[in-house]
């Protein structure tokens, strides 16, 4: 692995979000292939973290730090790419949030680490997200996926609220939703005709790579569901 | 010397203490808190897997220390303001002499005296049904008097609806208002229709925000002689709606039952980290929320569980850390996985729930059938075996804990993952006439007999 290379893939793993910001920038200066410093600096570090944590070397602060230090590092390597008239590193935008009600924010957090070391631009709503300012910012970033998680059984209904809306609007096919949390299942996903569902933060990252390159629009399919959970 | 904080002193400092933002308590205060708790006390690496009982009482004392320490030097984040509402010593000193060591909950003959208790304590751990598992609108009231009827059950919660006449009820919203005074007057009616009209109760487990407490203590709907549940976002983290909540109580001259677990694996990382965090949240929550029960909940995040040989481990060391350091009237919860008419279930709930009790947790509530996550997969068969568990475990020498949770794990723990969900209640109980369906019932008969003959004392 490349010098500079092993100093992101390092402070990617380490959580040293400045540090990373350094590394990137040698790594421009020094005109190496962004993409693959993404893929063998970034993501390759996340990878790793993801085992850890399920291992139970690794936790919540660690996996975020980690994200956050992946988040910075990506977008100056992102924007190089763009300024290079390079394409195909731009994952896709997802609004993410917790649903109105709620305030556990553990689920969406392990989401936006794991979807930032992948190459998504995500737009963290944080906790107690209305109906409303989902669609509003989903909007505003040209967002291609609204994620939306819940742990408390009694803000599920603003995961339905919030795909009613978007079809009233006339707007539900501009829009893939993915809805995730404690109580949300396959089953639930369907009834409310969402897009998609994985049952872990790490499964996210297939589901959303699944429904952006899916060449059909929001609610036009029936949901991808992506984990164990059967029921 | 100061005292116990009051009410407006709390607000106060809520909105006028330290300064912290929401990333910076999370990622470095809570984190790097309890990391210097762990090396200061030598308590890195103490799990110990094959044995998922800690019986090390003078380890569970140094928990206590170090979670103490952490209490004061962390406090209670309010995540509305960002503010930091810190504790001093004399005043946490104060707050837990001050906490009351048993309160009187529910009414005339069928009263409960819920009492700080230490491990193996002859006297029984109390125990409430169910936790927030959705019920369906038509099927709420019949389950719900089928928890009631089980005598074993000593306090009746119920699980949540998410309608109200037909309309999704969503959190602060006046659906959810409504919901809450109707779930109410349905609960008080219930308890009349099963004959313990002073059965205690827990309101409201629907009650997402301040809207919905606000049934608590009027007229119809619960006593203030119920406990008044008040669930805070995460441990050491508390908001508004949690403040609203508990001038609300107070006001209704109610009993504040607050919680929020630990996390293996989330901000204090290990299991070692959780029972540090989650005994510096509950001594906190009765300075700053005010309870009279409550604290010593605790997760692993990876499993949404705590019936696996880490959560056990540490629900085992933070009641006893509680217990055996403080008068204050704790409580327990064993996070099952799998679901109703399972025998994994009857597993997973005679092992968490035994262990809850025998290390001196005063007050355990359950089960969460299907790991909480599905409609209707609650049975009061499973309430009345998680009672019967929690009465007949208390007393229980701490080293035969350990042997049934070392002999009964391998029932189950396999399966923890990928857990068998069950069945919905239709599909295991008979609701018109409150009695089990055979198969469940067979299951029921069978691991029961399995504890028995390994010695348990039911």
């Amino acid at each position: 692995m490349n010098v500079i290379v092993k100093k992101l893939y390092d402070a990617v793993i380490e959580g040293d979000e400045d540090m990373a910001v350094v590394a990137a920038n040698e790594a421009i200066a020094a005109s190496l292939d962004s993409l693959s410093v993404i893929k063998e600096g970034i993501q390759a570090a996340m990878d790793v973290m993801g085992v850890r944590f399920e291992d139970g070397d690794a936790f919540l602060p660690e996996l975020m730090l980690a994200g956050d230090a992946a988040t910075k590092s990506m977008e100056l390597l992102l924007a190089q790419i763009r300024k290079d008239g390079g394409e195909g590193a731009d994952a896709g935008t997802v609004v993410l949030g917790v649903m109105a009600g709620d305030h556990h924010d553990i689920g969406k957090n392990l989401v936006k680490a794991v979807l930032s070391a992948n190459g998504f631009k995500v737009v963290d709503l944080g906790i107690d997200v209305s109906v409303k300012k989902f669609i509003e910012t989903a909007q505003r970033e040209n967002a291609q996926i609204i994620a939306c998680s819940t742990l408390i059984t009694t803000s599920l209904p603003y995961q339905k609220e919030l795909v009613e809306t978007l079809k009233a609007m006339g707007i539900r096919k501009e829009y893939k939703v993915i809805v995730g949390g404690g109580p949300v299942t396959p089953q639930w996903t369907k009834t409310i005709a969402a897009d998609g569902y994985s049952n872990t933060a790490s499964e996210c990252v297939d589901l959303c790579k699944q429904l952006v390159s899916d060449s059909c629009r929001g609610g036009e399919h029936a949901p991808i569901i992506i984990g164990a959970l059967t029921a | 010397m100061k005292q116990k904080p009051d009410l407006i002193e709390i607000l106060r400092r809520s909105r006028e203490g330290e300064y912290c933002s929401a990333h910076d308590w999370d990622l470095k205060k809570i984190p790097q808190g309890v990391k210097s708790m762990l090396v200061k006390y030598g308590l890195k690496g103490c799990v110990d897997k094959a044995n998922p009982v800690n019986l090390d009482m003078e380890l569970a004392d140094t928990f206590y220390k170090a979670g103490y320490e952490l209490a004061l030097e962390l406090g209670m984040f309010n995540e509305a303001k960002d503010r930091i509402i810190k504790i001093e010593k004399d005043e946490l000193d104060s707050t837990l002499r001050l906490a009351p060591s048993e309160v009187t909950v529910g009414f005339g003959a069928d009263k409960r005296v819920m009492k700080s208790r230490v491990p193996s304590d002859p006297s029984p751990m109390l125990f409430g049904s169910s936790l927030g598992i959705t019920v369906s609108e038509d099927v709420w009231p019949l389950l719900t008097e089928g928890i009631a009827r089980q005598l074993e059950v000593d306090l009746l919660e119920g699980g949540s609806m998410c309608t109200v006449d037909g309309l999704d009820a969503l959190p602060n919203d006046p659906s959810e208002t409504l919901l809450c005074y109707k779930q109410g007057r349905m609960h008080r009616q219930i308890r009349k229709n099963a004959g313990r009209e002073g059965m205690p109760g827990i309101g409201n487990i629907s009650a997402v925000t301040e809207f919905g407490q606000f049934c608590y203590g009027s007229k119809n709907s619960f006593y203030n002689t119920d406990l008044s549940l008040i669930l805070y976002p995460s441990e050491l983290k508390i908001n508004n709606q949690t403040m609203h909540k508990v001038v609300h109580t107070l006001a209704m001259d109610g009993l504040i039952f607050a919680g929020s677990p630990g996390m293996i694996g989330g901000m204090p990382g290990t299991p070692e980290g959780a029972v540090i965090s989650s005994i510096a949240a509950a001594l906190l929550q009765y300075a700053v929320l005010f309870a009279s029960v409550g604290g010593g909940e605790l997760y692993d995040i990876r499993y949404l569980s705590n019936v696996n040989r880490e959560g056990l481990w540490a629900l085992s060391t933070t009641h006893q850390a509680l217990s055996r350091n403080t008068h204050l009237i704790t409580h327990g919860i064993a996070n099952q996985v799998s679901g109703p008419g399972t025998k994994e279930l009857l597993y997973e709930t005679l092992v968490g729930v035994s262990v809850i009790a025998a290390s001196g947790a005063a007050f355990s509530t359950g089960p969460r059938s299907a790991g909480g996550k599905l409609n209707n997969y609650l049975s009061p068969l499973d309430c009345r075996w998680c009672a019967e568990v929690a009465h007949a475990a208390s007393a229980m020498d701490l080293k035969d804990v350990n042997e049934l949770a070392k002999a009964f794990l391998p029932k189950y723990e396999a399966s923890i993952k990928t857990p068998n969900v069950g069945k919905p209640v239709q599909e295991v109980w008979d609701l018109k006439n409150f009695r089990p369906l055979a198969e469940a019932e067979a299951a029921y008969d069978q691991v029961r007999k399995e504890a028995v003959d390994f010695g348990f004392p039911l």
